[in-house]
């Protein structure tokens, strides 16, 4: 009796609609088809109501000339639409590094002054942050617009020192420093300089172990790497040689017939992926045997493998362009950098021009020659430093705050001076705290610095506005903002979780 | 005030040495709330006092005071013939000189078991690294863990982290050790480790104030027990004196709670 009853338990299948395997599949499939059905249909009704209803939706326009001129950045006259939408996610990126970088410096002081035992420090800090975060970012960009258009107008000899620096209400000019002809020669010299202070730096490093004695490595390396660097701004010239075989490496690479491209990439594609499912497996592996795979697991090898085939299949057959482009695309850049060795390019590697006023039109402005930051500039990136520092600077103080009080109490009780317990006890594990917000306040700022449109800074948003105002491609300029900003987001992203992983404490 | 006279408790041969904590008339207030009530001692070299009492009779409040954890308002506290003032010099040399183990062990958990115990002589001493580590290895391996040293303090159990805090600790060689509550935060089971520990660190000659509930551990290791209640010192002695013949009635009755 009881037999019967052990063998009907392990042996009877449930019904397939009772049968989790099964019904897991099914329904992966099911979520699958419906996920791309509707993809599909969204997809083909909208293609049809625009054609309808006589939406543009092509990208022809970024390779015709917009003919807009911009209030500044690396090209005011920009000859394609690709190009204008280019200068002004020049002008995004630039602002957004800044800013960054600026927005941490004044959000860890702010936070730093808001932790202080001083009361007239801590009062400031309070003050600060309450008043610029309870203001919107917007109201803030137009009062630093309006505070720097109050500022003297420009004329030919303006500025307080005039031929090096102007201000006016055209902004802030200062000497420009150019990458000039001896340049890439020189580059080669300070990256022969870093590896050396790099050396430099570990054997002093290991003498410090050794003897106790205060070595200053970091100074050392920096000694050593200014030193090169200035010896190698006189005898770079002797790189020049390598014009020659940069060349023929290009020349070398365009003879690679394009069918051996074809069939590299679709063998990496292939290696990759059974590489990856090996280290699967092995991943599995115990002493005991292979565990028994689920299906997820069954799914991400599967995965892995139709992606390769797919990869495959594109290289081979439905692309083979593709692989002519990476062959030219890479030997092109040999070309260029050759020439960037080529005869007469031994000047010095760097070029400082001052910055000029000239006259356009009936009004003196500033020229090209300089490196001019307008007052739209100034208004936005003062607004979005200083807004996102004041929530940079409440991020520190909470993660100062959070490490527990029992670290500093027994640093103190080792008897580590102030600067030793902050530096190697509270800051590593408030910084652990801070990463995760920080990064979030990172990609605020690179998406605030889209009210540039406020003040007329030519920033991504508001040169994308100008071309389609021009050309009606709403869509397509939407488009391209959304894909920028997303990159630019992802980037910040991954950046900020490396580092998010590199100071994790290690538990259990 | 008969019970303040430490001294007079403390067997003939230890009165002999030298004073190494002097306390006299220590008070202490958290607002309007009077901690420690005019705690005077005398802890001599190489003696260990056990300091017990019920929770909130200021017991760890007089040790964090001690290496100026907590901020004494009145009275004089002298360690080894330095006199704890606001001078920074002072509580630095203090502060080097007295080692402290918590209830709670503090390990750094950002930095390795090496790391911790390496840190403060590197730099508070100014030792190589080399010289530091083959130190830490030593005490690791006398706290009977050499084996962690490269594991993270959050892989440890908690009895092994309060043996790393310890070396942690007498990695720079200190003069006198603090402990507060050591084995509270402890299971049953890993007390006895950091005991045993603590048990061979009392016989090498270490000048130690304990503050524990551990009785059986007071009864054999220390050279006086002191009594405290509501930030007072009740009374002073010997074990023998004091679980045997208490004199005070809130002695006794702490005890009757207790054992």
């Amino acid at each position: 009796m009881a037999d019967t009853a052990r063998s009907s338990l392990t042996q009877s299948r449930p019904p397939f609609y009772r049968d989790v395997t099964v019904v897991k599949w099914v329904v992966q499939i099911f979520v699958l088809a419906v996920v791309i059905g509707s993809m599909f249909f969204l997809a083909s009704e909208a293609g049809d109501n625009l054609r309808a209803s006589n939406v543009p939706t092509d990208y022809d326009f970024l390779s015709v000339n917009p003919g807009i001129d911009l209030s500044e950045g690396i090209d005011r006259d920009p000859d394609t639409g690709g190009r204008a939408l280019w200068v002004g996610m020049v002008n995004t990126l630039r602002m957004a590094l800044a800013g960054i970088a600026l927005a941490t410096f004044v959000g860890v002081i702010i936070g730093l002054c808001r932790l202080s035992n001083n009361w007239l420090l801590n009062k400031i800090g309070s003050a600060y942050v309450e008043l610029i975060r309870n203001v919107p970012l917007l109201v803030q960009i137009l009062l630093y617009g309006s505070v720097f258009a109050n500022l003297p107008r420009v004329t030919q000899s303006v500025g307080p020192i005039s031929g090096w620096l102007h201000l006016s209400n055209k902004g802030l000019s200062v000497p420009r420093f150019h990458i000039a002809d001896g340049f890439y020669q020189w580059a080669i010299v300070v990256m022969v300089g870093l590896v050396l202070a790099n050396y430099v730096r570990k054997k002093r490093v290991g003498i410090q172990d050794l003897t106790g004695d205060d070595t200053r490595p970091i100074r050392s390396a920096l000694l050593v790497l200014l030193g090169v660097s200035a010896v190698g701004w006189f005898v770079h010239p002797v790189f020049g040689f390598l014009n020659t075989p940069l060349r023929q490496i290009s020349e070398g690479i365009s003879l690679i017939p394009q069918a051996a491209v074809q069939v590299a990439l679709a063998v990496v594609a292939l290696a990759l992926a059974v590489r990856w499912v090996i280290k699967f497996l092995d991943a599995r592996r115990s002493p005991a045997g292979l565990a028994k795979l689920t299906d997820d697991d069954y799914f991400r090898i599967i995965f892995a493998l139709a992606g390769a085939l797919i990869m495959v299949f594109v290289v081979l057959i439905l692309w083979p362009g593709l692989s002519s482009w990476l062959l030219n695309a890479v030997s092109d850049f040999f070309t260029v950098l050759s020439e960037k060795f080529g005869n007469g390019r031994s000047g010095r590697p760097l070029d400082v021009a001052l910055p000029d006023v000239i006259q356009v039109g009936k009004f003196p402005n500033y020229g090209p020659s300089g490196l001019n930051l307008s007052i739209g500039f100034a208004a936005v990136f003062f607004g979005v430093v200083f807004y996102t520092a004041a929530f940079i600077a409440e991020i520190v103080r909470g993660g100062v705050l959070a490490v527990p009080r029992g670290q500093s109490e027994a640093a103190n009780a080792l008897g580590l001076r102030r600067w030793t317990v902050l530096r190697r006890v509270i800051l590593p594990q408030a910084a652990r705290n801070m990463l995760p917000p920080l990064g979030n306040q990172y990609l605020n700022l690179a998406k605030n610095t889209s009210l540039a449109i406020a003040v007329g800074y030519s920033d991504i948003v508001q040169v994308g506005q100008t071309v389609y105002n021009q050309t009606g491609k709403t869509l397509p300029v939407v488009s391209i903002w959304m894909l920028f900003y997303l990159s630019c987001s992802l980037t910040i992203s991954v950046v900020v979780n490396f580092f998010n992983v590199r100071t994790k404490i290690v538990e259990r | 005030m008969s019970v303040n006279d430490a001294t007079t408790a403390v067997s003939e041969e230890l009165a002999k040495r030298k004073d190494m904590i002097v306390c006299v008339g220590v008070d202490k207030w958290y607002g309007d709330f009077q901690a420690l009530k005019g705690v005077s001692a005398t802890i001599k070299e190489g003696e260990v006092a056990v300091v017990c009492g019920p929770s909130g009779s200021g017991k760890s409040t007089w040790i964090r005071c001690i290496n100026r954890l907590e901020v004494h308002q009145n009275g004089t506290i002298i360690v080894d013939g330095v006199e704890l003032t606001n001078d920074l010099r002072n509580i630095e040399k203090i502060r080097s000189e007295v080692g402290m183990v918590f209830q709670q062990f503090n390990l750094f958990p950002h930095l390795t078991v090496l790391d911790n115990v390496t840190l403060a002589p590197i730099w508070v001493r100014k030792k190589p690294r080399v010289e530091a580590e083959a130190l830490a290895k030593a005490l690791l391996e006398r706290v009977g863990i050499p084996e962690q040293a490269d594991k993270f303090p959050g892989q440890l159990s908690g009895g092994q982290q309060q043996r790393v805090a310890i070396a942690r600790s007498l990695a720079m060689e200190p003069r006198v050790m603090l402990f507060d509550e050591p084995t509270s935060a402890l299971d049953p089971e890993m007390i006895k480790e950091v005991l045993d520990v603590m048990r061979e660190l009392a016989e090498s000659g270490m000048t130690m104030i304990v503050v524990t509930h551990e009785m059986g551990f007071a009864r054999e290791v220390a050279d006086r027990i002191i009594f405290m209640e509501g930030g007072e010192i009740v009374e002073v002695g010997t074990p023998e004196h004091f679980f045997v013949s208490p004199t005070e009635d809130r002695t006794k009755l702490f005890l009757s709670q207790i054992l």
